[in-house]
């Protein structure tokens, strides 16, 4: 399956040509209100120059369709229409799920109304607000409405570049439930909160806090932008506000002389959804009896056994995976419902990509399975499973002549020895014998 | 003196043995045939076909062993049964019917004759019957003469509690098992009536086959010494039962000992002990009469007895402190389950699940046997008349196997070889006494007791036992006074044994009309036990259970071809290495026809993972799915009989699948919680929860209810009706149902990409809302 995917996916990368750097396909389809297109023109033409294939459908136009005969018709989906209440037939929860599970691409946008793809987030572990509650804080002190925030980014983060400058938001935010496969992208401020935004009276925030419960939407628990990795490896990527990615925002200086991190944001976000970043696979995995090459089908309890598994990484800049060597924690487990050995699978130095280990199998015989499951947030899951079958010795596989044995050995060889005396002495009497009547008789 | 009818006087007793003996060769030949002939109603009314369940293990196995040879065979590991634990089929396995077939392979092959190795497998069960009559008419002729013999071939050729087990294509260990018992007994009558060392080695070597061959060997390991120990015990001990004794002991011992699954069983396990014990005891005693017989003071002799009496009582002592310290094993469960029929249900259910472990219905016995039932306790009771030593081996067995044939369905098998022997053996003893021409004078002497009985064309068989009458002279009379006096009142042995009161007026038969009413009699109860026993045979024994058959309308029959179906279904749609989970009972068919790996099998060699698939077929979805991923099952297929009435489906079985992971997992499976709060086994409406969440109750009514297009469904095996609105399903999807229903085949899904359960993930997909969370408080309580 292994082979035969990365296969497909460098077939797939030639098909694109030197353009393409995703991974997974440069076709794009945006969904975005005709009127407010313009409105993003900066990271369309971002995407355009990284070679993307744009096409642009209204929420409400039939055409053209998400999933063709089964087959998605785009490697990647931007949802823009944060407002739109009533999308076509073929956009619906359901479907955006359909095409996440066929290995699809999407950014989803949200806004504080209510929208079909408010529900959606809930499959997500994500909870949203209630309806009309966007984010709002009033810190730092700055000209303009509470609800358009500055948010500080992270310096260090898996997905995003090193040392962004504060992203304009505004939107509504999200808690981030337990499930593991999300990815926080963007955290909100400690100091923000969701509220209705009628002037921030005590009073607005009071109700809010009412309706919202216990469960307060407020401080830096909350999440912005997140990103989610299905199990199966498509990307999604929920983003709070969908003016995040605007020319304005892009354009809006964060405090004089300091641009927006905006547009960098948005492209890194764009990046690790379509798979550009943080992409890695696993080439192939060789297993062996140590002092040998062949793969075998099955070992025998207590072979030393090497097993190898080569890992690249995607390099979007020249649309190539290139050996990985670059994970320090990968395990291997040998497994029969349970792990009968977990062994760190280290690189090995002299060959890029590779990392090997050496064991030896464990003395009980079934069918297992060598199994490297690597999740971590924001990378590619890692997965492989090779099944064989671990045997008994062969009949003439034990060892021979034990010393421990020998007192048996004795016993077999005394009784035997005893045995033929016993019946030369016997038979020689019994000549004598006769011999001896035969006399008599004489 | 007189004959009832006239006798030709002018023929030579070398022609009448040599016509004898022609007679009898071709007595044999024929009930050879009728033997065989017998057991292919399986094939004419079905086809060539592997029966059941252990046969399709069997066959596959033998499929191994003809196409990569012996070695490979022997080194087989199965990575396919027991996933993911695997089975080590060489050293689990009783090689001698591969072995068997293996080799008649592979003869045929070099004879090219390129002869399928399926119809090998198919017809050696025949063949062998064949076999088996003969055998039996060998073990027969010791006990009487050649036309007792003749008489139980010809029953043991018939009978259908041996053509149960015997059909073609019925391929277990049992079909040549069987022979293999009758022979080594034969042999070991034989070496004891001789005091032979040969036939006490051909013993071992046929008993070394069925050690090979048949888990049921344990018998024969105890028959034996039984034998010897009741031989002893009555002061018939001999150099002749010392040496045909030590013989098959010490050489069957050592070689059943290289069957790897038996390994070192025979010196460590309990069941073998008694064969152990008994060739002590014969040491002990033997070497106690030579010295007796070198010393001459009284006073020795009495502390040699008592020495002996201590090695005896120390060896005794021995043997239960290495029980204690568990060197030696005790009892296994399924060996104290002969003694307690309740132990099995209560400790080791998956012994009590099996069909053919029920204790025996009465009507099975007089289906199985007819009227060989009647006479088999007159065939005893005339075998106590002269109580030779083989006669006690008769007795010991007739008494030993009648219990456990009581106790067993499956052990009627080695009770019915010694009803044939001893009905046969009453029958020709009534028809030596009717056919036999001699009419008494008057006051007979003592010597013609035996001749009454005794047929003229005994010849060579009474010098044979000639030697054997005057070793044991002194005993024997012994007996037969006993027994003479035990035998008042006996209406049958007074007739047969007019010696015992001579001084009334002469007895004996008379006139042609008396033979005649009572050989037409006998002739007309044989003609009817051939009638019965075809019809038992092609009505009830020769289905091959994989293929059922059933009457049309217009009474031609129908065949119901689910099983394969379903098991084509999977060979040719699911992936190779496609986990296929179902109850054990259909393992090996699975194994064999769909050639799948499975979770568990007939081999039910490990409790704990059958426990397993019983614990996920009686638990609720959610429950279940764990452990269906934890054991990469893709596949969950289960036997439905609802819609054609087919009785023997998994709801039926359910109970014990229950009972077993019950055994397990007492705290999570308890087996109330699947009855009606009255204590009913119910489908319907009234059905408990834990019954109608099971995993069992939903795939096997999963849109049932459906077919009846909102008419009331009803389930034809229970006779109850099922709910209109039926089970749903969110892990498993359905992937297969054959054409009756019979095989229902589900797909487990794979888990949700987005890492929800998949009850909610299938809500969604369906379009149904999702309750509002909020989020988690992650205020602390003030405190």
């Amino acid at each position: 399956m292994v082979y035969l995917r990365s296969l497909f996916l460098i077939i797939a990368g030639f098909a694109a040509g030197i353009n393409a750097k995703s991974s997974t396909g440069d076709s794009v389809l945006v969904i975005v209100e005709p009127k407010q297109q313009d409105n993003y023109n900066l990271f369309f033409s971002g995407l355009k120059e990284q070679g993307y294939d744009l096409t642009f459908r209204a929420p409400k136009a039939e055409a053209p369709a998400l999933i063709e005969y089964d087959v998605p018709a785009f490697a990647h989906v931007i949802v823009l229409a944060s407002e739109t209440k009533v999308f076509a037939r073929d956009i619906t929860p359901q479907s955006l799920v359909q095409l996440l599970a066929k290995k699809t691409n999407l950014i989803v946008a949200l806004s504080p109304k209510q929208t079909p793809l408010t529900s959606l987030a809930a499959e997500f572990s994500l909870t949203l607000p209630p309806p009309g509650t966007p984010l709002v804080s009033y810190f730092p002190a700055r000209e303009g409405p509470a609800n358009v925030i500055p948010v500080s980014v992270p310096a260090k983060h898996t997905i995003l570049s090193p040392n962004l400058h504060p992203v304009w938001f505004s939107g509504v935010p999200h808690t981030i439930g337990n499930n593991p496969l999300l990815v926080p992208i963007l955290r909100a401020p400690a100091e923000s909160f969701a509220s209705e935004t009628d002037g921030g009276s005590a009073d607005s925030l009071v109700d809010s806090a009412e309706r919202g419960g216990e469960g307060l939407w407020a401080g830096s628990q909350q999440g912005l932008v997140t990103g989610f990795q299905t199990l199966d490896g498509s990307r999604i990527t929920w983003v709070g506000g969908a003016d995040v990615f605007s020319d304005e925002y892009a354009k809006k200086e964060v405090s004089k002389g300091v641009p927006s991190g905006n547009l960098q944001f948005a492209r890194d976000v764009a990046k690790w959804t379509f798979q550009e970043t943080n992409v890695l696979r696993i080439d192939r995995t060789t297993h062996n009896r140590v002092n040998s090459t062949e793969s075998l089908d099955q070992y025998t309890t207590n072979d030393q056994i090497e097993y190898a598994a080569y890992i690249s990484k995607y390099d979007s800049k020249t649309g190539n995976w290139a050996p990985c060597t670059c994970l320090k924690d990968l395990q291997l487990e040998f497994t029969m419902l349970d792990p009968h050995i977990r062994t760190a699978l280290l690189p090995v130095a002299a060959e890029p990509g590779k990392y090997a280990t050496t064991f030896r199998a464990p003395d009980r015989h079934g069918v297992f399975k060598f199994v490297i499951n690597y999740k971590r947030k924001g990378m590619s899951f890692l997965e492989s499973s090779t099944t064989v079958a671990v045997v008994p010795p062969r009949h003439d596989g034990y060892p021979r002549f034990l010393s421990a044995a020998w007192p048996y050995y004795t016993g077999a060889i005394s009784t035997s020895v005893a045995f033929f005396l016993f019946s030369a002495v016997w038979l020689a009497s019994e000549a004598r014998e006769k011999k001896a009547k035969g006399h008599k008789a004489e | 003196m007189p004959t009832a009818y006239p006798l030709p006087t002018n023929l030579s007793p070398a022609t009448v043995a040599n016509t004898a003996s022609l007679i009898r060769i071709v007595a044999l030949a024929l009930i050879s045939g009728a033997a065989i002939a017998s057991r292919l109603f399986a094939v004419i009314n079905f086809e060539s076909i592997i029966h059941e369940f252990d046969p399709w293990f069997n066959y596959r196995a033998t499929r191994v062993l003809a196409s990569k040879g012996f070695y490979e065979f022997w080194n087989w590991f199965d990575p396919t049964a027991w996933y993911p634990l695997g089975r080590v089929v060489g050293g689990t396995v009783y090689p001698g019917l591969m072995a068997t077939s293996g080799v008649i392979y592979n003869l045929l092959h070099a004879i090219n004759l390129p002869v399928d190795i399926r119809n090998i497998c198919v017809l050696l069960a025949p063949g062998f019957s064949a076999l088996t009559a003969w055998a039996t008419y060998m073990f027969t002729k010791e006990m009487k003469d050649a036309s007792a013999g003749l008489l139980a071939a010809a029953f043991i050729g018939i009978v259908p509690g041996y053509i149960s087990r015997s059909v073609a294509g019925s391929y277990d260990n049992e079909a040549i098992a069987i022979f293999l018992l009758m022979f080594t007994f034969y042999s070991w009558i034989k070496a004891l009536k001789q005091g032979s060392a040969l036939f006490g080695t051909i013993a071992a070597v046929f008993y070394f086959y069925m050690v090979a061959a048949w888990g049921g060997y344990a018998f024969i390991t105890n028959m034996i010494p039984l034998h010897a120990l009741v031989l002893i015990l009555m002061g018939r001990f001999s150099s002749r039962l010392y040496v045909a004794y030590s013989s098959w002991y010490a050489i069957g011992t050592l070689a059943s000992m290289q069957v790897p699954f038996v390994g070192f069983q025979p010196v460590k396990t309990s069941e073998h002990m008694a064969a152990l014990g008994v060739f002590g005891l014969l040491q002990i005693i033997s070497f106690a009469q030579l010295v007796r017989s070198h010393v001459s003071s009284q006073q020795f002799q009495r502390l040699l007895y008592v020495g002996v009496a201590t090695i005896g009582v120390l060896g005794a002592v021995a043997f239960a402190g290495l029980t204690y310290k568990g060197w030696i094993a005790p009892w296994t469960g399924r060996f104290y389950s002969l003694w307690d029929t309740g132990y099995a249900k209560k400790y080791i259910p998956i012994i009590a699940s099996v069909s053919e472990h029920q204790p025996t219905a009465w009507p099975s016995f007089f289906m199985d046997l007819q009227f060989l039932i009647f006479l088999f306790p007159a065939g005893v009771i005339l075998c106590f008349r002269e109580l030779r030593d083989e006669h006690l081996f008769v007795i010991i067995y007739a008494v030993v196997a009648s219990y456990f044939a009581g106790v067993m369905v499956r052990l009627m098998l080695t009770l019915t070889p010694v009803v044939c022997v001893a009905s046969a053996v009453a029958l020709s003893t009534l028809l030596d006494t009717f056919v036999d021409p001699t009419e008494s004078e008057a006051i007979e002497d003592n010597q013609n007791e035996n001749g009454t009985s005794t047929p003229p064309t005994n010849g060579t068989n009474g010098t044979n036992n000639g030697t054997v009458a005057t070793s044991t002279a002194a005993s024997s009379k012994k007996a037969s006074k006993k027994t003479g006096g035990a035998a008042e009142g006996m209406t049958l042995s007074d007739i047969l044994a007019p010696a015992s009161a001579p001084k009334t007026k002469p007895r004996g038969i008379y006139g042609l009309d008396t033979r005649f009413m009572v050989i037409f009699n006998t002739i007309c109860m044989l003609a009817f036990f051939v009638s019965h026993c075809t019809w038992v045979t092609s009505s009830a024994y020769s289905s091959p259970s994989v293929v059922l058959a059933s009457q049309n309308q217009d009474g031609s029959q129908h065949i119901i071809d689910d099983f394969r179906e379903a098991y084509y279904w999977l060979r040719q749609n699911t992936a190779e290495d496609a986990v296929v989970m179902s109850w054990w009972d259909y393992g090996y068919q699975i194994a064999g026809m769909a050639d799948r790996p499975t979770l568990v099998d007939n081999n039910t060699w490990n409790n704990t993972h059958i426990a397993t698939v019983g614990k996920a077929m009686s638990s609720p979805e959610e429950v279940a799915y764990p452990i269906l991923r934890k054991h990469d099952v893709s596949y969950v297929l289960v036997i439905f009989g609802g819609l054609i009435g087919y009785s023997g489906d998994d709801i039926n079985k359910f109970l014990w699948m229950v009972r077993i992971a019950q055994g397990v997992w007492p705290n999570e499976i308890q087996e109330p919680s699947y009855f009606t709060p009255q204590g009913e086994y119910k489908v319907d409406d009234h059905a408990s929860p834990a019954m109608r969440n099971s995993l069992m109750y939903k795939m096997s009514y999963y849109r049932f209810a459906e077919l009846f297009g909102g008419g009331q469904a009803m389930d034809r095996v229970r006779q109850q009706q099922v709910p209109k609105v039926g089970p749903t399903l969110d892990y498993l999807d359905e992937a297969f149902t054959s054409e009756n229903w019979i095989v229902r085949i589900y797909e487990v899904k794979k888990e949700d990409p987005l890492g929800r359960d998949l009850k909610s993930a299938n809500a969604f997909a369906q379009g149904k809302k999702r309750k509002r969370t909020r989020p988690a408080v992650r205020r602390r309580a003030v405190v």
